[in-house]
C-alpha cells in the first residue's frame, strides 16, 4: 500500500451491509407480481390496472434511491494510512473525517459475517481506548486486503516500519498455542451455569404443574426454551473453532462457525484478566478466561461478551499458557505454584494472604479463599469457594485504587480494596482483607504501579510502540505441555 | 461516635469549604420536600375520603418514617462534609470520604485523562465549584465538591501540570 493514498472500500460492501433493506423494498412492492407469477396468471396480470403500475413504479423509484445512496456512500467513504495516522472520511451530506493514531491501537478485529464471508469480504475494526464504539470500521474489504491492512497498521504501530516506506509490511508469523475442540465446547455449554438454572427451573415447573394439576404451565416455558436455545446457539456459534496464536504483534484469537472473527491484541494491551470456574466445571477441571481491553468496553453487550473472552473453556495447562502470554514475566520464581494456588488453593499456600480468621462469619465459605498475592509484575486476587475466581492485574495497568470499609467490616477489622481498570468484564476487588494488610497493600500497590509505569515510560519513551524494545523477544515455543517452562525462559529477555 | 479511619497515617488532609454544607442543605431540602410530599398524598386522599385504604395510621406512618429518615440525614450532613478530604502527594492525589462507609482512593497523576470543573447554581452563589478527575476507568469516582473557586482553579492547574509531567499511556 502506498503511503498517503486514499482508498475506497470494496464496491459490493453497501449491498452486503444493506441487503435487508433491498430485499424489503423488492418484497414490499413486488409481492403482488410475484404472487401472480406463482399462480400462473401472467407477470403483469389480466387487467393491467393502475394499482399494479403505481406499485411497480413506486418500487422502482425506491430501489433506485436506495441504490443511489449506496453508491454515493461507497464513493464518499475513503480511508488513508499516513504519518502514523489512519484517516477515514465518510458521508456526502454530513461529512465526517476521523483520524486515529496508529500507536494508540488497543486491538484490531477482522470480522466476517456470513454473507460477507460468502463473498470473500471482511470488516476491519480498529479499537482505541474509548470504550464504546470502534474508532475506525472499514466494511468491507477483500479478506486479503483486510489482512494486509492489519499487518501494515500493526507494523507501523509496533515501529518496525516508519511512514516513509512504501513497501508492503509482511504479516507477522504466528504460532498456534491452543485450540478448543468443538466437543469440549459443547460439554462446557452443557455444564455451564445456565444449564444448572434450566434444570432447576424445569424441576420447579414440573413440581408446580403437579401440585396445581394444570398443564397450562408448560405453555409459558416455550418462549423461555426458545430464548435459551438462542443463547446456547450464540455461544456455540461464536466459540466454535476457537484458536489462540501468538505472534510478535500480539495475541491472535480466531473463532466462529457462521460468522467468523479474528482478533489481534498487541502486547501489553490487556488491562486485567480473570479466570473463573463454575461449580460443575470442576468435575472436568475446566476454566475460562475473560479480559479487559480498553477498546472493547462493555457496550454492544452481545458482541462484547465474546470479544472479551480469552479462553472459552480450557484445562489448567491451557490456562497457564494464556497467563504466560498475557504476562510474559510473571514476576515470581515459581509461577506454576503461585497460579495453581490462585486457581484452586486455600489458606496461605504459595504466599497468598487471606481474610483473617476473626472475620470468617462475613463469608463463612469463602474466607479461606479470599486473598491476594503480589508478584513483581502483577497483583493476583482470588475469591470464591464454589464459583472460583482468580483476577490478575499487571501493576503498570492500575488506573486508581480505593479502599472501602463499612461499619460491619470495621467491627471485624477488615477492608475491601478495589482496583479500577478500564471498562470490561473484570472488576478487580480484594474482599475482606485485614485492615492493616489492605492499607499496606494500598500504599505498596500505589508505589509499585508508579515504579512499573516509570520503567515502562523509560523503555518506551512515551510512545506506545512495542517492538523496538522487544525485537529480541522470541516467540514462545508452541509446547502446550510445559507452559511454565517457556514462561520462565521468556523472563530473561525481558529482564535483560 | 468516633471511628478509626482507614487512611494511610500521617496525611495532612485538605478539607472542603464549610460553606459546602449549605449546598448540601439546599439539595437535601429540595429532595425531601418532593419525596415527603409524594408520600403524604395517601394521607391527603384518606382525609378527603377519596380512598378507603390504607388505614389512617398507615397513611400517617409512611410520611413520618420518611421525615425521620430525612432528619437523620440532615444531622449527618455536616459530619459527612467534614469527612471529605484530599491530599496532593508527589505522584498521586488521595481522596477520602465517608464515616460509616469509608472510602479512600489514590489517583496517580499520570493516569488522569482530564479534569472537570463544574459550578451549579447554588455553588455559584456561594463562590464554590466541583472538581472531578477522570481516568480511563469508569470506576474512578474522584469528585471533590465544595471547593472555593480559587482553590478549584489552582487544583485544576496543578493537576493538569502534574499529569502532563507524568503522562503515561494506558
Amino acid at each position: 500500500m502506498v503511503d498517503g493514498d486514499w482508498h475506497r472500500v470494496h464496491p459490493a460492501s453497501p449491498f452486503v451491509r444493506g441487503w435487508v433493506a433491498l430485499a424489503a423494498i423488492v418484497y414490499f412492492f413486488g409481492r403482488d407480481t410475484f404472487e401472480r407469477t406463482l399462480q400462473g396468471r401472467g407477470t403483469i396480470g389480466d387487467n393491467l390496472n393502475e394499482r399494479t403500475l403505481w406499485l411497480l413504479a413506486g418500487g422502482g423509484v425506491f430501489l433506485l434511491l436506495a441504490l443511489g445512496s449506496f453508491v454515493l456512500s461507497w464513493y464518499f467513504t475513503r480511508y488513508q494510512l499516513a504519518e502514523g495516522y489512519v484517516r477515514v472520511n465518510t458521508g456526502f451530506l454530513f461529512k465526517q473525517q476521523r483520524q486515529a493514531r496508529l500507536d494508540r491501537v488497543q486491538a484490531i478485529d477482522i470480522v466476517q459475517p456470513l454473507l460477507a464471508r460468502i463473498f470473500g469480504l471482511a470488516e476491519l475494526k480498529f479499537e482505541v481506548a474509548d470504550a464504546g464504539h470502534s474508532a475506525v470500521r472499514l466494511s468491507y474489504l477483500r479478506l486479503e486486503q483486510a489482512k494486509q491492512l492489519r499487518a501494515t497498521i500493526l507494523g507501523r504501530a509496533a515501529g518496525i516500519a516508519d511512514g516513509s516506506e512504501t513497501v508492503q509490511v509482511p504479516e507477522a508469523p504466528e504460532q498456534v498455542v491452543l485450540y478448543v475442540p468443538p466437543g469440549r465446547l459443547v460439554g462446557s455449554l452443557i455444564l455451564s451455569e445456565q444449564s444448572f438454572f434450566i434444570v432447576l427451573s424445569a424441576i420447579a415447573s414440573v413440581l408446580v404443574s403437579v401440585l396445581t394439576e394444570s398443564r397450562a404451565f408448560i405453555l409459558y416455558l416455550i418462549p423461555a426454551i426458545l430464548g435459551l436455545g438462542t443463547a446456547y446457539w450464540r455461544s456455540f456459534n461464536t466459540g466454535y473453532n476457537f484458536t489462540a496464536a501468538i505472534s510478535p504483534d500480539g495475541i491472535r484469537l480466531r473463532y466462529g462457525l457462521l460468522d467468523t472473527r479474528a482478533q489481534t491484541v498487541p502486547p501489553g494491551r490487556i488491562q486485567a484478566l480473570k479466570v473463573t470456574q463454575p461449580p460443575l466445571w470442576r468435575l472436568l477441571g475446566w476454566y475460562r478466561i475473560h479480559v479487559n481491553v480498553a477498546g472493547y468496553g462493555e457496550h454492544h453487550r452481545s458482541e462484547g461478551e465474546h470479544r472479551t473472552m480469552l479462553l472459552p473453556v480450557g484445562r489448567k495447562p491451557e490456562v497457564m499458557v494464556m497467563l504466560s502470554l498475557v504476562l510474559p514475566d510473571p514476576g515470581t520464581a515459581d509461577p506454576e505454584r503461585v497460579f495453581t494456588a490462585g486457581l484452586t488453593g486455600l489458606d496461605s499456600g504459595a504466599g497468598f494472604v487471606t481474610t483473617p480468621k476473626r472475620a470468617w462469619i462475613l463469608s463463612p465459605l469463602g474466607w479461606r479463599r479470599n486473598g491476594f498475592l503480589s508478584t513483581d509484575t502483577a497483583l493476583l486476587l482470588r475469591s470464591g469457594r464454589l464459583w472460583r475466581k482468580l483476577v490478575m492485574v499487571p501493576h503498570q495497568r492500575t488506573q486508581s485504587i480505593a479502599l472501602h470499609q463499612g461499619p460491619l467490616a470495621r467491627l471485624f477489622g477488615v477492608a475491601d480494596l478495589v482496583l479500577h481498570t478500564t471498562p470490561g468484564p473484570v472488576a478487580p476487588r480484594l474482599i475482606q482483607a485485614a485492615a492493616g494488610e489492605a492499607l499496606g497493600l494500598f500504599d505498596q500497590q500505589a508505589a509499585r504501579a508508579r515504579e512499573a509505569r516509570k520503567l515502562q515510560n523509560l523503555a518506551q519513551d512515551n510512545s506506545e510502540q512495542w517492538l523496538p524494545q522487544r525485537r529480541t523477544a522470541p516467540v514462545p515455543a508452541p509446547t502446550t505441555t510445559h507452559p511454565m517452562q517457556h514462561a520462565s525462559t521468556q523472563e530473561e529477555p525481558d529482564h535483560g | 461516635m468516633h471511628t478509626a479511619a482507614i487512611d494511610p497515617p500521617g496525611i495532612q488532609w485538605l478539607r472542603l469549604s464549610p460553606k459546602y454544607v449549605s449546598v448540601r442543605l439546599v439539595e437535601w431540602a429540595i429532595g425531601n420536600v418532593i419525596t415527603i410530599g409524594l408520600f403524604s398524598l395517601p394521607l391527603l386522599f384518606v382525609e378527603l375520603g377519596w380512598w378507603k385504604w390504607p388505614p389512617l395510621w398507615l397513611a400517617v406512618a409512611l410520611p413520618a418514617a420518611f421525615l425521620l429518615l430525612a432528619l437523620w440525614r440532615l444531622v449527618l450532613i455536616p459530619r459527612q462534609v467534614r469527612a471529605i478530604g484530599y491530599a496532593e502527594r508527589d505522584d498521586d492525589l488521595l481522596v477520602r470520604r465517608g464515616i460509616f462507609f469509608q472510602r479512600t482512593m489514590v489517583v496517580p497523576y499520570g493516569r488522569m485523562q482530564f479534569v472537570d470543573v463544574t459550578v451549579g447554581p447554588v455553588e455559584r452563589l456561594l463562590g464554590l465549584c466541583t472538581v472531578k478527575l477522570h481516568t480511563a476507568s469508569a470506576g474512578t469516582n474522584a469528585r471533590l465538591p465544595g471547593l472555593p473557586a480559587a482553590e478549584g482553579a489552582r487544583l485544576r492547574e496543578q493537576l493538569s501540570a502534574r499529569g502532563e509531567a507524568r503522562l503515561a499511556g494506558l
